[in-house]
């Protein structure tokens, strides 16, 4: 009982620093990867505070739908840090069932749906631009998301992540769920080569053209949402390939400790990515996430076929 | 003290006896015949007459709701003259009091909400003549769901077709509604066809007109299923048959595309209910046929939804989508009861039951609000409004709860049906028998999510330009507010939705005593907690946000413009434009076209005027549709015209022909 406390706290503990600190570790790996020794490595903490602290603007064209929709992203992306075992330390909740996967991929989707709204909702073309894309790629990558996590349930025999994420699964089932979830994932963050974080023409944005005029506090907001995202996406792939490696019964803290080489590591592959890799016409999108899809149905197929 | 008691039978204590002593059939009857007589007031010239058909309506809707709490009972009354021998019979159980809910839920929104909308119509057509129309259909609905007999049940499910008609047929000075009225007359006189001739295969096969009496099994069942399938199908409007459905809802007044969405597509529902999942008639390919119209129509459904450009034809698309993901849900369920897994069909059933009620109630609350958005801005185009939400609040708030709720967005009620279908396809692809219905079971888990992230974007984009950024013309600049009763019923469904949607565990234990289902723990999601858990974070986050604005207040601007100086409204991003990258993708299903004309002297640099128009034909109406209809065409241009040569001789001898050979064949007998 008190080794499952311990296990919580290092789970919170890991919420509230990994995404910050994977921000750092893709930032730095991108610099070092075009020859820059690129920014204090604490760059992430100090734009956030700068952030926090200055005021905002907002447009006046927006409503109470561009002030709700930051708020509740954050809140959604916190309680699902901390309720989904991502970090394969013990989640709040556990077996409660508020980590059920349909549950998650439904609450992760309505942070998209406000932050489509909320680019909707300033009247600005680019903004619009932005939520046409989103919701896009929104449509392509979610039946990948969506069975190759059940894939991992049907194996685990638990559709409670809460429970899937830290039980064992086939080998064959755990990296072809996994590869899915992560290609999928790349898309869904708005990573390269989908979509370039740190782009400067707004026609070719896809993230950055939603958050186009949220500035200062409200900025931050989004900032944070992002960081927590990319966190739990990471960890769950990463826990999705590691399960084929969780023996039965023990060694959580072994476990642990995978995940987060494997989350800092995919924080290091995502900086090379985008150093040696260039954003993908948009039109070619489509076939860069059907290499996901296709992983996904093997993945089910595989499971069916072992279970 | 004796003047008391004899008073005492009066008090509050023997009404609630009365509710709960008096069986539901004759409290539906009493609602129907409430509505029949709001019918008949309501055709009065007189002023106060829609007022009294209004209130006599709202009356009858209570009625229906009430029954859903007494006992199950049959009643039936047998008129001088026989129908085909049989009484007109009334049978309530639990399936009928669950539609009796929906209709009474409905009823009773619509009821507050048409006065103000009718208003707007004046000149088109009279109040008290659409409420009369909603009338007869609420009654003949009511009828439906609780007929005991094919007989009953088709004279209702005619009575229903006809004022539905009428209805559509409202403002029939306009070409478009006339042809509207034509389509959907035509689409309800084929379904009817196909339907009676399978009652009558039916009872032919069972010498019975009782639906509790009809017992066919295997083959015996194909011939009859097959036609029954096909006329509920073309009535509940899912794929290949709803071409009648985003033709006829959007030409409809909004109250009436409301109930005809929400509740009237529902019957069929409850047919094939009644008939194929409670009833006996069952053959293996039944489940299958379901299965696969069911995740085509949701699919196809969404898809066009994207494609449109009225607010009312996105609903109506909409509602296909969301017919089939019951009909999904119900094959499902058959398909689990076939192969042995319990679990499995009471979790389908349960998703199929409780959306078919949730979907009744978001998509009522959408079409209303749409209806306000006519009302107010004169304009359904998404492209013509915009920023509604800031002249419209109440509306506008109500609106996005009813988008959120038809995207399944958590803990709305869209969310827990959805996820009894995801939790029935998971149990299912984990336990199923063979390996085939496992692997089925997991690629429509991924189908399902792809209609649902589908359906996200087509109602994000239905909000997002209708009702946010800034208004696109003078109209929309000058909408208004409904009036308190439009409002209010928006406001009662939202919050129907909401409630719902938390109240999740509590429903499945209603489904369960009501005996739809028997497992005990279906639904396994803290929802309640986790909404307090929601909340609360959204609250601190919020209030850190708030002392964080109380030392540098939020300040307000114009959107950014890009230094060329004020965004005009008409640069926002289109729905056309929206929908655009998803439409490309799915462009084997129709031919997508955007034609862009750029005007003016010296038109590469100062165009002075740009024009870009999509237009889009789907190839299962130009392709199958289109030489079906020409074929007819052609036959009654060639041969039939003979016979309607307008010559009374020629009819009177035809009338006497078929009677002279249905006499002679009803006597070879």
């Amino acid at each position: 009982m008190s080794l499952d406390l311990i296990y919580q706290v290092i789970h919170v503990l890991e919420v509230c620093s990994v995404p910050l600190l994977l921000a750092a570790i893709i930032r730095r790996a991108k610099a070092r990867m075009q020859g820059r020794p690129g920014p204090p490595f604490a760059q992430p903490i100090f734009d956030l505070v700068k952030r926090f602290r200055k005021s905002e603007t907002i447009s006046s064209t927006s409503s109470w739908v561009f002030r709700v929709s930051p708020v509740a992203g954050l809140a959604i992306a916190l309680v699902i840090a901390l309720t989904v075992p991502w970090t394969g330390a013990r989640a709040l909740g556990t077996g409660s069932g508020v980590a059920d996967f349909i549950l998650v991929a439904y609450l992760l989707a309505f942070g998209r749906f406000l932050s489509i709204l909320a680019a909707l909702d300033t009247g600005s073309a680019f903004g619009g631009i932005g939520a046409s894309r989103e919701s896009a790629l929104g449509v392509l990558i979610e039946p990948s998301v969506l069975v190759s996590l059940a894939a991992i349930s049907v194996s685990t025999g638990s559709s409670d992540l809460s429970v899937a994420l830290t039980s064992h699964a086939p080998t064959s089932v755990a990296i072809l769920a996994g590869a899915a979830f992560l290609l999928a994932a790349l898309a869904e963050l708005s990573r390269m080569p989908v979509d370039d974080p740190t782009t400067h023409l707004e026609l070719t944005m896809i993230h950055e053209a939603t958050i186009l005029e949220n500035s200062g506090r409200n900025l931050a907001l989004v900032e944070v949402g992002v960081a927590l995202r990319t966190a739990i996406y990471f960890g769950v792939g990463a826990r999705l390939l590691l399960s084929c490696a969780v023996p039965v019964g023990g060694l959580a803290t072994m476990q642990i400790i995978l995940t987060l080489v494997s989350i800092l590591a995919l924080g290091i592959a995502i900086g090379v990515i985008e150093g040696i890799s260039v954003k993908l016409n948009w039109r070619r999108i489509p076939s860069f996430v059907a290499f996901s899809t296709a992983l996904a149905a093997m993945s089910a197929f595989v499971a069916v076929l072992r279970g | 003290m004796q003047r008391r008691s004899r008073l005492e039978p009066y008090g509050a204590k023997p009404i609630a006896q009365l509710i709960y002593t008096n069986h539901a059939s004759e409290t539906v009857i009493a609602a129907m015949a409430l509505w029949v007589v709001a019918c008949l007031v309501g055709l009065q010239k007189s002023g106060g007459a829609w007022r009294a058909a209004t209130l006599l309506s709202l009356v009858a809707s209570a009625l229906c709701l009430i029954a859903t709490l007494q006992p199950a009972g049959d009643a039936a009354l047998r008129p001088p003259i026989g129908i085909a021998g049989v009484a007109l019979a009334f049978h309530v159980d639990s399936l009928s009091k669950w539609f009796l809910g929906l209709i009474g839920l409905v009823g009773m929104a619509v009821s507050v909400y048409a006065p103000g909308y009718l208003q707007h119509l004046r000149g088109r057509a009279r109040p008290g003549f659409v409420l009369s129309g909603l009338a007869l259909l609420f009654a003949s609905m009511a009828g439906v769901v609780t007929a005991r007999n094919a007989i009953v049940f088709a004279a209702f499910w005619e009575l229903m077709a006809l004022s539905s008609f009428l209805l559509v047929a409202t403002d029939h000075e306009r070409h478009a509604v006339r042809r509207a009225g034509f389509i959907y007359l035509g689409a309800t006189r084929i379904g009817s066809a196909f339907l009676i001739a399978g009652f009558l295969w039916a009872h032919a096969l069972t010498g019975s007109w009782e639906f509790q009496a009809w017992a066919l099994q295997g083959p015996a069942a194909t011939g009859p299923a097959a036609l029954i399938l096909v006329g509920l199908i073309t009535k509940a409007g899912a794929w290949p048959f709803h071409l009648w459905l985003p033709i006829a809802h959007p030409a409809a007044p909004a109250p009436v595309s409301a109930v005809m969405s929400g509740v009237m597509i529902k019957t069929a529902v409850y047919a094939i209910l009644r008939l194929f999942v409670f009833g006996g008639i069952d053959s293996p390919w039944i489940a299958w046929v379901l299965v696969a119209l069911g995740a085509v129509s949701a699919f196809w459904g969404v898809l066009f939804a994207l494609l449109q450009g009225d607010l009312k034809k996105v609903l109506a698309y909409s509602s296909v989508e969301n017919i089939g993901l019951i009909l999904l849900a119900i094959g499902i369920a058959l398909l689990a009861r076939n192969a042995k897994l319990p679990q499995v069909q009471d979790l389908a059933l349960a998703s199929a039951l409780f959306h078919s009620l949730n979907h009744g109630i978001f998509k009522t609350l959408l079409f209303l609000g749409a209806g306000t958005v006519d009302a107010q801005a004169h304009t359904r185009e998404m492209e013509r409004l915009g920023g509604l939400i800031r002249r419209m609040p109440w509306t506008g708030i109500t609106f996005f709860v009813g988008s959120a709720a038809i995207c399944a967005l958590p803990l709305l009620n869209g969310f827990a049906s959805e996820w009894l279908l995801y939790r029935g396809l998971i149990v299912m692809s984990s336990s199923g028998g063979t390996g085939e219905l496992r692997l089925v079971g997991l690629l429509l888990l991924g189908w399902v999510g792809l209609v649902g992230a589908l359906a996200l974007s087509c109602f994000a984009r239905a909000f997002g330009i209708s009702f946010l950024g800034e208004p696109r013309t003078g109209a929309a600049r000058k909408a208004t507010e409904g009036t308190a009763g439009m409002i209010g019923a928006c406001a009662f469904l939202a919050i129907l939705c909401v409630c719902l949607g938390l109240a999740a565990p509590l429903a499945w234990d209603v489904m369960r005593s009501l005996g739809f289902i028997r497992m005990q723990h279906g639904w396994t999601l803290p929802i309640v907690p986790l909404a307090f858990a929601l909340s609360g974070t959204a609250a601190a986050v919020w209030a850190g946000m708030a002392i964080l604005a109380r030392r540098r207040p939020i300040r307000s601007s114009a959107t950014w413009d890009c230094g060329f100086g004020g965004p005009i409204a008409k640069g926002q991003y289109t729905a056309t434009g929206f929908a655009q990258p998803i439409v490309r993708l799915f462009g084997v299903l129709y031919r997508y076209e955007m034609s862009v004309t750029v005007g003016g002297d010296g038109r590469r640099h100062f165009p002075t005027e740009v024009r870009a128009e999509a237009s889009h034909e789907a190839y299962l109406e130009s392709r199958v549709y289109q030489p079906v209809l020409d074929g007819v065409q052609r036959l009654s241009e060639r041969f039939l015209y003979r016979l309607q040569a307008g010559s009374i001789h020629q009819y009177l001898f035809l009338m006497l022909s078929t009677l002279a050979l249905l006499l002679w064949l009803g006597g070879t007998r």
